[in-house]
């Protein structure tokens, strides 16, 4: 199940330091080696900047939003 | 790429005009009180007759305004282009009428103090919104004077009781979750309340546009599926925005031992304890905070950490939805090209 596997994902990038650090010198081979689905690894390749809260949240994705 | 965006924006411009003008004959029924009142809620952010602010969206302003009943007239002319105006925009003001009439409802029953309900008060708004649902039956049987079978007329009006029961369903889960302790609802329970809440709407608003223009049943299926998908996008995308946004004020309050009034917002999913995803995310590794955010201590500061982790996660799955929507319509797609306005609309 894709939503499981996202929330498993950014539980352990929360928790494990050393997996945080990997994904921030190596996004793409951190990506490759836990063998997400296309789909799933497009939308944890846009997540990633994300993970550490460091940056601020994209804006809201639909502009029909109020 | 701007050239296509410019082309869309000033299609849907056109659009808008006409359905404003279709809804304003809807309301020339009304009494002149009651009028105004409606067309207060009419004129709320994000609904047809609304104003945008162009400080907000100075590349598409129009586009704030009236989204849903837009893409049910896109749906509708997309299915059959030469569908008559006048047919396609009554079914499209009714969707207008519908999302409004329960957007009021879900404001009073959620206490949450918008512009309108500061201004009218709570028992006028839900008046306003018994007219509304009251609107959408007379547009739709409308029909029948502009010559539209009886058994599509009937169709439509069955599509949108299906489509109430669904909502209003979604509605008390997510009421009744308020009662429940966060660790107790599932992600699964969340994402339900979500497709009943919000998917049923987006559903019906897409279904609505393909089954008045005379689509097949395959064809509205795939419209709904992508309207649900969407709506449910669209819900958990809001749900991890405000909660985003909120803890951006709390954070600053709870490490400066500040006190902030979240009433100011207008908003009070958080206060009032609304079960969105992200909260019962963080719950299940974190323990909730206890009635005041104002306090310094390990255990505020892991549950702020749970919940900054509940949203990115409830972020990526409203990705995941969005993905599922554009595959769907990719498959829509390749049956016949769909409209650059459309595709704007729809964000996919």
């Amino acid at each position: 199940m894709e939503e499981l596997q996202i929330q498993e994902f950014v539980h352990r990038v929360s928790t494990d330091e050393e997996l945080r650090k990997e994904l921030a010198t190596s996004p793409e081979s951190v990506i490759m080696r836990e063998g997400f689905s296309p789909r799933v690894a497009r939308i944890i390749t846009r997540l990633v900047p994300h993970l550490a809260m460091e940056k601020p949240m994209e804006v809201s994705l639909g502009f029909w939003s109020t | 790429m701007r050239d296509a965006s410019q082309l869309s924006i000033s299609s849907i411009a056109a659009q808008q005009s006409m359905l404003r003008e279709r809804l304003h004959r809807l309301l020339a029924l009304l009494h002149p009180e009651l009028y105004n009142d409606v067309v207060l809620a009419l004129e709320g952010a994000g609904k047809l007759l609304s104003r945008p602010d162009k400080e907000i969206n100075p590349l598409s302003p129009a586009l704030t305004a009236g989204v849903w009943p837009l893409l049910t007239l896109l749906i509708a002319q997309y299915v059959l282009p030469d569908i008559d105006l006048e047919h396609a925009s009554s079914v499209a003001v009714a969707v207008e009428c519908f999302v409004c009439a329960l957007d009021l409802l879900d404001d009073a029953e959620d206490g949450d103090q918008t512009p309108i309900v500061r201004t009218i008060g709570t028992p006028r708004v839900l008046n306003v919104s018994t007219a509304l649902l009251t609107l959408v039956q007379h547009a739709i049987l409308s029909l029948s004077k502009q010559g539209i079978a009886s058994t599509l007329t009937l169709r439509l009006l069955e599509t949108i009781q299906e489509a109430s029961l669904n909502a209003i369903a979604g509605q008390h889960r997510d009421l009744l979750a308020e009662q429940r302790l966060a660790q107790d609802l599932t992600q699964e329970e969340c994402i339900e309340i979500a497709a009943g809440k919000a998917g049923s709407i987006m559903r019906l608003v897409c279904r609505l546009g393909a089954l008045c223009a005379g689509a097949d049943d395959t064809l509205c299926d795939q419209f709904s599926e992508v309207g649900e998908l969407l709506g449910v996008a669209h819900q958990l995308d809001n749900d991890s925005h405000d909660l985003y946004h909120l803890l951006q004020d709390e954070s600053s309050a709870i490490l400066s031992e500040e006190v902030v009034d979240t009433s100011k917002s207008g908003k009070t999913d958080l206060v009032r304890g609304k079960k969105t995803l992200p909260v019962v995310l963080a719950a299940k590794t974190s323990t909730p905070l206890q009635e005041t955010w104002g306090s310094v201590n390990e255990e505020n500061r892991q549950y702020l950490q749970a919940l900054q982790e509940g949203i990115i996660t409830t972020w990526g799955i409203c990705l995941l939805y969005r993905e599922r929507a554009r595959e769907r319509l990719q498959e829509i797609e390749a049956q016949k090209p769909i409209a650059p306005a459309l595709h704007f609309l729809l964000g996919l």
